[in-house]
């Protein structure tokens, strides 16, 4: 057990006496009923087999933080950092402010963050691994980075930032409470550190000494609904009515009367209004891997599609490419295509060697519903593209469930890669536009690539590239549908939409221009071609040129789509958790100097030692038994 | 609710395996902090925690303190002497005889060519107090220069300087304990959250408990200036203007303490007579605050039963920095706010030892506050050393900052640099690097070989640094508290004491070691003990392992409470306490009047801002401990100036872009903040990186202190074109 000091000071211990039954949501603060097989259990922490005798043992915990104290003196991310270990380019507490006001009558407002615990941990269920466990002692979400294979995705969902993804190391790490500490009765090392005294702890809901508010927004905070945190706070002295920020993101706050005074997300046209192209932030993005596999894997599901459907329909001119010496070929071509998409994704995992923990967590990841859709997808593609090889009616048996079992992996995968981007935290993907986008690119860029693969095959064309031209321009209306209503979802929307979007006209304003106009030459050479066909000298270059167009336009559209967002995350300081600074010092090298605090995105290896031994260390017992739990959520 | 996994792999929790902790004061600031060094099984230092019974900080630390075990690992460190003959030669490893015998011998041969001034030793105040206290007996005893200051000319001497006038000597009269006593506190010049957070946190319980007025006084609005109750955005350097308004209101209304001033002081009607000039409308034009606040101010304060007054170096780096101490004195004086609980005038102190080098080091006189003025004083220590008397000046030499220009024009030849690095901390610092270059011989004895003043010396002397040693820092409130050794010095670097013997010894052996230089840092404290009887500055009741014991004791602890039993108290020591026992011969404290000239060096339309140079959390001074440990250096990694947002579009100058500064000394490369902390004439650059701040800085001298005005001088701003170039310049000034 941790070591309690024989002069250690009043205010490191735990204070309460008396704790409320439920919480403001109505959740009871104790997290397990009396008799529970929950308790009475270690927390094996180190593998010490101890139970702490703290009395609110199975008490909802949280943070506690008075904005009117807090400095910025950084006291309680280095104490957390001296404790933790934690490498110096993350943290898992962190303090930025929001300013506002005129000198002298400015005000600064510091805000210290780490994890809030939540009561709904959007972590633990979007994680595919099941790398966090929601802890009924004290309530603590708890992250194993032995667990975790560094896909990030915790990152994307959690609104407050707190999972921290090491570049370095490749795995996620966060807060763990100091549950350490809480088993002994003290409070954890961020908060026994405070000077300003402004942080605090306790069972949820009780109010410090000395303290008069138990609030769940401050400026700058961002909203709670999306998880229910366990944090409250203090926040009593008035502020100016518009408070901006210090680092890059283009969002201050404003004060909505209507909305009970809180303050909400704003656009702030920091950076001006001059449209750029900036083709390094595009081409040097970590989140290419994610356009190299979603754009493959929706065009190669699309050229599925229209094989399947037009199984079903004697007429369609489709039919003639599967029964063409193109077939094979075709087939080969987008397993490869797909595997490829594959191969980029994994690899760019922070352990790409623990790719098989990503079905971990089907219970309730939409990434691992997308991982076992897709996989599902590849797999039987490949083999009906094995089985297709040979013929015979046995043959043409197995060929035909493949076939049907790709489609169910290609509707799962599908849905659920589309799923796991409506994220409440990053409002510019939380449309249906995501949607749309997704399965308009299926259809336009799984024509493109069927017309690539046969047309210039095939004698007759003129038929079957008219079919494929509607089936392409279906697509770019869909997509442009999606983003007309997405772009009036922008303009009308929250901060960080909006914030987006303002990214969207002026940092990378001439890409998006380039992008919007590629969409309409597109549609009008879509819209030719399915009325004159292809056939011939002239309308063949015609397509090539719809070919290149189509793809330059999806690799763009696409990678604004990552590069674009902006996710709900708590204000930066000027230097430290400022998105712009990590920027410039990978840039121009200062991140070279390892005390500047920035890491370099990584690749990392795939160990094929470190998967060896975890075949050879876990019996197939293991094996059957850890699938048992993956369905039973045990 | 949803747990997600039932079978649960067992948490594991960063377990840094420490074996024991040792005790140590802190290095950085002059906090004094008590802090606990965790050890592993083999021996490495890997944690730090604060000491929980300890009253200076109860347990807390700041995030410099919290990161202090890394700096025995820090890159840059010397561990092994080196020299060459000339600065634009290569370095060559050498031993310690070898280096210390021409230590040796340069020093003497250039006192011979030149005089005995002509050689100067420059000292710091980061050294433990017994070092300091050998280093004056060293210089003062054997070598004979009278050519000898310390950088605490940099931060303290206005407060030195202002005490010794009002008071008769230096000592801070105050202690931390007075926050909990006060009934309103007036911070002049001094940013606690960001310079001294565990100060501020002491005050903040204080306040959290009690609740009294706070009032800061500072032109930027700092995040103490936002948790005041009051806060007065004054113009730069016109403070004493001020406090001769708060006279005027405090005469005029007859609020003084008429009693206290006529039993504690000398001088009333002088200065009463001066603070006639400063009425409230008039001095409202010179120093921007308006006549109504000043007189709010002026009675809150005269009013309150007790009122407790700090300042750090808002006040001291002025040209008027010495008189701002007096001018916080003389309204602490005439309000009886001296040596009571709660109502004081403290000084803030800067660097962790500051203290011990003012009262040990004899760098401005001779050890425990004696002064080389006073023939009893040098009787006294030349009898206690066996040192002939008549081998000492008569009167105090140059300091610190008139030393630079004397090596410019001649008069000084060669130098020995301890622990200090002027080329990031003095003021105009291109006119530095051509001063060091005229040097005959440049010794530099410091922790870091890569520190920057190593490109001119002839020789490297790598020492240990903090907790590699044992000995004693005084903190701001007087408490002397006791650094133990936590491990080894890196290589073949030694204690600063034993290069000191060492040095001592090859002086000594010209007139037959005719004076003692204990070893052991235990046993010079003991000395210095008992030089302390009858003193001030009355450490004779202490040894080290008592300090340990009690996690630190004020001053005065003298032999006499020690024999009696008397346990020293856990803190709330005070001085003066008792009427007129101020150090004057007569008793008394004195009353000094302080006419105002503005010399200040005032933007104009050229040069249209002001400067303000200061300090950062997570920074110590010229960053060589901090900017190498990354969990510090993160927070600001390379330089920034707060600009004005109004100021910077005006100019063309976008947040978060390299700018251009310059000022009638040199120009440098800033990344711009915009933000209104500042006013729309001013600008603040933390002074903490090399090749920056102090590129700009004038640097005016006080008069009395000859402490630089770091805090106000006039610049210009250039927007820079070519962003790429700037970027690839500030990465180049930034070795670390």
């Amino acid at each position: 057990m941790f070591k309690v000091r024989s002069d250690e000071p009043q205010y490191a211990k735990l204070w309460d006496t008396e704790t409320k039954d439920t919480n403001r949501y109505g959740l009871n603060i104790e997290t397990t009923p009396e008799g529970s097989d929950l308790r009475d259990k270690s927390l094996n922490i180190n593998n010490d087999d101890g139970i702490g005798d703290n009395p609110n043992r199975y008490k909802q915990h949280g943070f506690f933080f008075n904005a009117d104290n807090c400095i910025a003196c950084h006291a309680c991310e280095a104490a957390c950092s001296e404790k933790n270990d934690v490498p110096s380019h993350i943290s898992f507490r962190s303090v930025g402010f929001v300013e506002g006001g005129s000198y002298p009558a400015y005000q600064r407002m510091n805000i210290s963050m780490a994890c809030n615990h939540c009561d709904d941990p959007v972590c633990l269920k979007g994680c595919p691994t099941r790398a966090y466990t929601k802890f009924a002692e004290y309530g603590a979400v708890l992250q194993d980075p032995d667990i975790c294979f560094g896909c990030g995705y915790c990152t994307w969902v959690c609104p407050y930032n707190a999972p921290q993804l090491d570049p370095v190391q490749g795995e996620v790490s966060k807060c763990n409470m100091c549950v350490d500490r809480l088993e002994v009765g003290l409070k954890p090392a961020c908060v026994a550190s405070c000077l300003g005294n402004a942080l605090d702890f306790g069972v949820i809901e009780n109010t410090p000494e000395g303290r008069t508010q138990t609030k769940v927004d401050i400026p700058g905070f961002p909203r709670t609904d999306i998880t229910h945190p366990n944090i409250r706070f203090q926040q009593t002295r008035s502020m100016q009515r518009e408070v901006t920020r210090t680092d890059s993101i283009p969002v201050k706050y404003h004060k909505n009367d209507e909305k009970e005074g809180r303050y909400l997300p704003v656009v702030d046209k920091k950076h001006g209004v001059k449209k750029h192209w900036n083709w390094g932030k595009i081409f040097h993005s970590h989140e290419n891997a994610h356009v190299v596999f979603t754009l493959s894997a929706q065009a190669v599901m699309g050229v599925f599609l229209f094989f399947f459907i037009s199984a079903f329909l004697a007429s369609s001119p489709i039919n003639a490419i599967a029964n063409s010496n193109a077939y094979l070929p075709i087939l080969c071509i987008i397993v490869g295509l797909i595997g490829y998409g594959l191969f980029k994704l994994n690899m760019h995992l922070g352990k790409p060697h623990r790719f098989y923990r990503g079905f971990n967590n089907l219970r309730h990841s939409p990434l691992s519903r997308e991982i076992a859709g897709v996989s599902l997808f590849f797999g039987a593609l490949a083999a009906l593209t094995f089985f297709s090889f040979f013929s015979g009616s046995v043959i043409n048996v197995i060929q035909f469930l493949l076939a049907f079992t790709a489609m169910i992996g290609l509707v799962l995968g599908s849905y659920y890669m589309y799923k796991l981007y409506r994220i409440p935290a990053r409002p510019y993907w939380n449309h249906w536009q995501t949607g749309t986008t997704f399965y308009g690119t299926m259809l336009s860029l799984g024509g493109v690539l069927l017309g690539l693969l046969s047309l210039p095959f095939l004698s007759n064309t003129l038929a079957l590239s008219k079919v494929l031209s509607a089936i392409v321009l279906a697509g770019l209306a869909i997509e442009t549908i999606g983003l007309i209503a997405h772009r009036r979802y922008l303009t009308s929307g929250e901060g960080e939409a909006g914030a987006a979007h303002y990214e969207q006209t002026t940092t990378f304003g001439k890409v998006y221009l380039l992008r919007n106009i590629l969409l309409g030459v597109n549609i009008v050479t879509a819209v030719t071609l399915f009325n004159i066909g292809i056939d011939g000298l002239y309308s063949s270059i015609f397509a090539s040129l719809l070919v290149i167009s189509t793809l330059t336009m999806a690799y763009l559209g696409r990678i604004l789509f990552y590069v674009l967002v902006i996710p709900t995350t708590m204000p930066g300081a000027f230097f430290w958790k400022n998105k712009g600074f990590v920027e410039h010092a990978r840039e121009t090298g200062l991140a070279d100097m390892p005390q500047m605090g920035v890491a370099y995105e990584h690749h990392h290896p795939f160990k094929v030692g470190e998967l060896m031994q975890t075949i050879k260390e876990n019996s197939l017992k293991d094996m059957v038994g850890h699938m048992k739990r993956i369905l039973s959520g045990g | 609710m949803l747990f997600g996994r039932y079978k649960k792999n067992p948490i594991k929790i960063a377990d840094k395996q420490v074996k024991d902790w040792k005790y140590a004061t802190c290095g950085y600031c002059s906090t004094g902090c008590a802090i606990e060094i965790g050890v592993n099984e083999a021996g490495k230092p890997v944690a730090s925690r604060g000491v929980g019974g300890a009253d200076v900080n109860r347990g807390k630390l700041c995030v410099k303190g919290i990161f202090e075990h890394e700096l025995f690992t820090s890159a840059g460190r010397g561990d092994q002497p080196k020299m060459r003959n000339e600065f634009h030669e290569d370095y060559q490893e050498t031993t310690w005889d070898t280096a210390l015998d021409r230590v040796h011998k340069e020093i003497r041969s250039i006192q011979e060519k030149h005089g005995p001034d002509s050689f100067a030793i420059l000292s710091t105040g980061q050294l433990l107090t017994e070092e300091f206290y050998t280093l004056g007996k060293l210089t003062r005893g054997l070598i004979g220069t009278n050519t000898y200051d310390g950088n605490t000319t940099l931060c303290m001497a206005s407060a030195v300087s202002g005490y010794k006038r009002s008071f008769g000597s230096d000592g801070p009269p105050g202690c931390y304990e007075d926050f909990e006593h006060t009934d309103l506190l007036i911070a002049w010049g001094s940013n606690l959250p960001e310079q001294h957070p565990i100060i501020y946190w002491r005050m903040k319980e204080a306040q959290e408990k009690r609740g009294f007025p706070l009032i800061v006084i500072d032109p930027r609005v700092t995040m103490y200036a936002q948790m005041a109750d009051i806060h007065l955005p004054i113009t730069p350097g016109t403070d004493i203007v001020l406090q001769n308004a708060m006279l005027n209101v405090i005469f005029a209304e007859g609020l003084e303490d008429k009693d206290y001033i006529e039993a504690n002081t000398n001088g009333l009607d002088e200065l009463k007579a001066e603070v006639a000039n400063y009425d409230p409308i008039t001095a409202a034009k010179i120093c921007g605050i308006d006549e109504g606040t000043i007189r709010v101010v002026a009675r809150l304060y005269a009013k309150a039963g007790a009122a407790m007054s700090i300042w750090t170096m808002g006040i001291n780096q002025s040209t008027h920095g010495s008189d701002g101490v007096v001018g916080i004195n003389n309204l602490s004086l005439c309000t009886g706010n001296i040596g009571k609980p709660g109502g004081t005038s403290l000084s803030i102190t800067g660097q962790c030892n500051a203290m011990g080098t003012r009262e040990w080091s004899s760098c401005s006189g001779l050890p425990g506050y004696r002064l080389l003025e006073v023939p009893e004083n040098r009787e006294e220590i030349g009898q206690f050393w066996n040192v002939d008397p008549e081998f000492f000046p008569k009167k105090r030499g140059l300091v610190h900052t008139d030393i630079y220009p004397a090596i410019e024009t001649g008069q000084v030849k060669g130098l020995w640099l301890i622990a200090t690095n002027p080329m990031s901390s003095m003021p105009n610092t291109e006119r530095i690097r051509k001063t060091l270059e005229k040097l005959d011989f440049l010794v530099v004895q410091d922790s870091y070989a890569d520190v920057e003043t190593t490109q001119y010396a002839h020789m490297y002397l790598p020492a240990a640094t903090w907790a590699e040693k044992e000995g004693c820092f005084t903190n701001t409130e007087r408490r002397v508290n006791i650094v133990r050794k936590v491990t080894d010095a890196p290589g073949n670097s030694q204690s600063d004491l034993w290069i000191f013997n060492e040095v001592a010894k090859r002086f000594n052996a010209e007139n037959g070691d005719a004076v003692n230089f204990p070893e052991k840092s235990a046993d010079i404290f003991l000395e210095m003990g008992e030089l302390s009887k009858g003193r001030l500055v009355n450490i004779s009741g202490m040894n080290h392992d008592l300090i340990e014991k009690q996690r630190g004791i004020q001053w005065p602890y003298t032999k006499e409470q020690a024999d009696a039993g008397e346990i020293p108290p856990q803190g709330g020591k005070r001085l003066y306490t008792e009427s007129t026992t101020f150090s004057y011969p007569d008793k008394r404290a004195k009353l000094i009047p302080l006419p105002f000239i503005n010399n200040n060096e005032v933007p104009d339309e050229e040069y249209p801002f002001w400067l303000n140079t200061g300090r950062l959390v997570e920074h110590f001074h010229g960053r060589t401990k901090t900017g190498k440990v990354a969990n510090n250096n993160k927070y600001s990694p390379t330089p920034f100036m707060e600009i004005n947002p109004d100021a910077a579009q005006a100019l063309g100058i976008q947040h978060g872009e390299y700018v251009r500064v310059i000022s009638r000394r040199s120009d440098a490369v800033v990344m711009a903040q915009c933000t209104d902390r500042v006013s729309k004439n001013a600008v603040f650059i933390p002074f903490h990186f090399h090749d920056c701040a102090n590129r700009l800085t004038l640097g005016l001298l006080d008069p009395y202190s000859r402490q630089p005005a770091y805090k106000q001088q006039a610049i210009r701003l250039e927007p820079i074109s070519d962003q790429k170039a700037a970027a690839l310049l500030n990465k180049e000034s930034r070795k670390f």
